[in-house]
């Protein structure tokens, strides 16, 4: 109730205070400078920072540099870190968004980006491309992993994220209910589908590693040809949502209210998730499920600065960015442990103090 | 600062080897090739001349051509390790995994495997000419992609049985310009073999079952056609098997194929099984167990040779050995 009372119909038209605006979006980019650079500049091996800067100056932006660094330390910057710090910021910054818009959609403080069934479906298609080897014997293992090659377990992971989503928003729409009826929906076919996933593992044999892996998140293996799937679906949907603020803020009034402001709630809630499904779909195809992120980041935001989308929604992409490529660099330098364990072990009781702090969650609940 | 470290390393280390090998020999004696059964009968010979560039398929089906002897090797799985030493090629490994125990030497090796982890980083620092892998998922698959598209070489080994390690041993022997060397360790290997399979042939096969471990309620042994049941199978022993992929067997099922012989693998991680006495206790007091054949006559054996049972390197065949003894210890004495 106090939530909603913030956003009052001069945010919705006005938008932010101009300071306020270049004061996040500044801080936030200013973060995501300092993380990315910290990311690019450590690791397992040590280039050192004079010769990473140098690498990346010659490399990127042409800049005339007299070759003092090996060839694998050019390799290890251009083709292992790069991708990986480049991936983390996608990653993190997508499940941001689209964590951030489904907490408004759904008007559920507890909503993440996996919450109607996109972190079920996924890990069904990605478990399952693991496993063709198994599932269809065959099928020689030289043809499976030729088929890595165009990235099996990515395909199939954004297939089922995006079918699991589409089938809830099916029954969803049959079914004419609001918020919580969608909410249910999710609930009932991720069961189902994670009752598969179980199945699988249970049959998995050798390959309960790489499920464990894919479960718990992990930005390994991260390099150009992954991001290059990824990259155009996410900042496609991301644009879209961004587009879409001021609808977000008309929904967080209530569905009677944004019926009077113009705006259909059934068809806007489908829309939106849709978007937040498909950003979600492409990100978990290539780093697992990664928890934690999508849920504290915009919380945080609101509790920084409110709930109002037009600046909530640019945060959360600077802000999430910046978090995952933190994280990952901690994951990286534990040792290689999934990032997800990283997300959550230190985001949980962070985002504790801070509830505690300020006593209230803003999602803009009724 | 590390990777200038392990160049610094790299130069001597290059001359060195450059040095021993212009002596003839020494590189090859370091490491004497099979483990225990095997004499010193092996005297290391010059290779003839390998022609590169070498074009071979690995067990993954895949095609590796290499333009030249590869000096510089990362091994992603303790067996691969053990393969490289017994063709005389230890000397060239730059990368192992923190698994990695035997030969002693490759203890001083990085690390480029650690916690099951292939750190990519690493390897790139390690500047293979080839990697070896592991199929079957045992490096994972994401790692030999992101490998192969780093563009390095990179060779999956994946032994299903004895065949298969003869297999990849010539295989390895090869592609390291080592053929004479891998010839005369799988000939030793396969003599070994037919020693015990020829005093077992005449015994009677006791239904044997293996303990992988129990967890959680979960029996696992050795799956149904694995490498595991095939060489209980050669030690002497008709084994008990679980399912083919996982080697989980249900309670019900090990009662009704009654073993006549409990080896318990997990004994050198379960200190409860350590010694027969405990482990014939610890085993008998399990719900459902009292009423096994094996356990009524006493038969659970702790079985701690499981490591060379279970890497399928040149070692096996010692593993075969021990599995052999402890099923037909009257054959074998002890």
């Amino acid at each position: 109730m106090r939530a909603a009372a913030a956003v009052t119909p001069r945010t919705l038209v006005g938008g932010p205070s101009l300071t306020k605006a270049s004061l996040v979006l500044g801080g936030g980019l200013l973060l995501l400078l300092v993380a990315g650079t910290v990311a690019l500049a450590l690791g397992s091996v040590g280039v050192g920072l004079g010769d990473t800067a140098a690498i990346l100056g010659h490399r990127l932006l042409g800049v005339p540099a007299q070759v003092t660094w090996s060839a694998p330390a050019e390799q290890i910057i251009m083709e292992v870190r790069l991708p990986r710090v480049l991936t983390a910021m996608l990653v993190g910054g997508g499940l941001s968004v689209a964590g951030a818009t489904f907490q408004a959609v759904l008007r559920n403080p507890l909503a993440d980006p996996y919450i109607i069934g996109t972190a079920s479906g996924a890990s069904l298609g990605a478990i399952a491309a693991l496993m063709l080897p198994v599932l269809l014997p065959g099928l020689a293992v030289g043809a499976a992993s030729s088929w890595l090659g165009v990235g099996t377990v990515q395909v199939l992971a954004f297939g089922g994220g995006l079918g699991a989503v589409l089938l809830v928003s099916a029954i969803a729409r049959a079914a004419r209910g609001g918020a919580v009826t969608l909410l249910l929906t999710g609930y009932a076919v991720s069961s189902v589908l994670a009752a598969g996933v179980a199945l699988l593992m249970y049959l998995s044999g050798n390959h309960l590693g790489a499920i464990f892996a894919w479960l718990m998140g992990s930005l390994d293996g991260a390099g150009w040809r992954n991001l290059g799937l990824a990259i155009p679906l996410v900042i496609a949907s991301l644009l879209l949502l961004l587009a879409r603020w001021r609808r977000l803020n008309v929904l967080l009034l209530g569905e009677a209210q944004a019926s009077h402001l113009g705006v259909d709630p059934h068809r806007e809630r489908l829309l939106l998730t849709g978007l937040a499904s498909l950003a979600t779909s492409a990100v978990v195809a290539i780093s697992g499920t990664i928890g934690f992120v999508g849920l504290v980041v915009p919380h945080l935001l609101r509790l920084a600065m409110g709930p109002d989308h037009r600046l909530l929604l640019p945060a959360s992409l600077l802000f999430g960015a910046a978090l995952l490529a933190l994280a990952d660099l901690g994951a990286r330098l534990a040792g290689g442990i999934p990032v997800g364990i990283i997300t959550a072990l230190i985001g949980a009781p962070f985002f504790i103090g801070l509830l505690v702090r300020s006593r209230r969650v803003v999602v803009g609940n009724s | 600062m590390a990777l200038a470290r392990v160049r610094s390393l790299f130069i001597p280390l290059l001359a060195i080897t450059l040095l021993l090998a212009a002596c003839g020999q020494t590189q090859s004696t370091t490491f004497s090739s099979v483990g225990a059964g095997l004499g010193s009968s092996a005297t290391p010979s010059p290779e003839p001349w390998v022609s590169y560039p070498l074009t071979l398929t690995d067990d993954a089906g895949r095609t590796i051509i290499l333009a030249k002897k590869p000096a510089r090797i990362v091994s992603l799985a303790p067996s691969n390790t053990e393969i490289v030493c017994t063709v005389g090629a230890c000397g060239n490994l730059t990368g192992v995994t923190d698994f990695d125990d035997y030969p002693a030497s490759v203890k001083n090796v990085a690390h480029v495997v650690v916690q099951a982890k292939v750190d990519a980083e690493k390897v790139l620092a390690a500047q293979p000419d080839l990697v070896l892998a592991a199929g079957n998922g045992l490096t994972p698959e994401a790692a030999i992609k992101q490998l192969t598209d780093l563009g390095l070489r990179v060779m999956i080994l994946y032994p299903k049985d004895l065949a298969g390690v003869y297999h990849d041993v010539t295989l390895v022997g090869e592609a390291l310009g080592m053929p004479d060397r891998a010839q005369s360790t799988v000939a030793s290997m396969q003599a070994r073999v037919k020693a015990v399979t020829d005093v077992v042939a005449a015994a009677a096969h006791p239904r044997t079952f293996y303990e992988v471990s129990v967890f959680g309620g979960t029996i696992y042994t050795a799956g149904n056609d694995s490498f595991l049941s095939s060489l209980i199978s050669l030690a002497g022993g008709d084994p008990v098997t679980g399912d083919a992929q996982s080697g989980a067997i249900q309670l019900e099922d090990l009662i009704a194929a009654d073993p006549e012989l409990i080896l318990l693998g997990d004994a050198s991680y379960d200190l409860t099984l350590a010694t027969r006495a405990k482990a014939l206790t610890a085993v008998r007091a399990r719900s459902g167990w009292g009423q096994i054949s094996a356990v009524r006559a006493g038969k659970v054996i702790p079985f701690t040779d499981d490591v060379v049972t279970t890497r399928p390197g040149p070692r096996i065949v010692d593993g075969l050995e021990a599995l052999a003894r402890a099923i037909h210890p009257e054959l074998f004495g002890s």
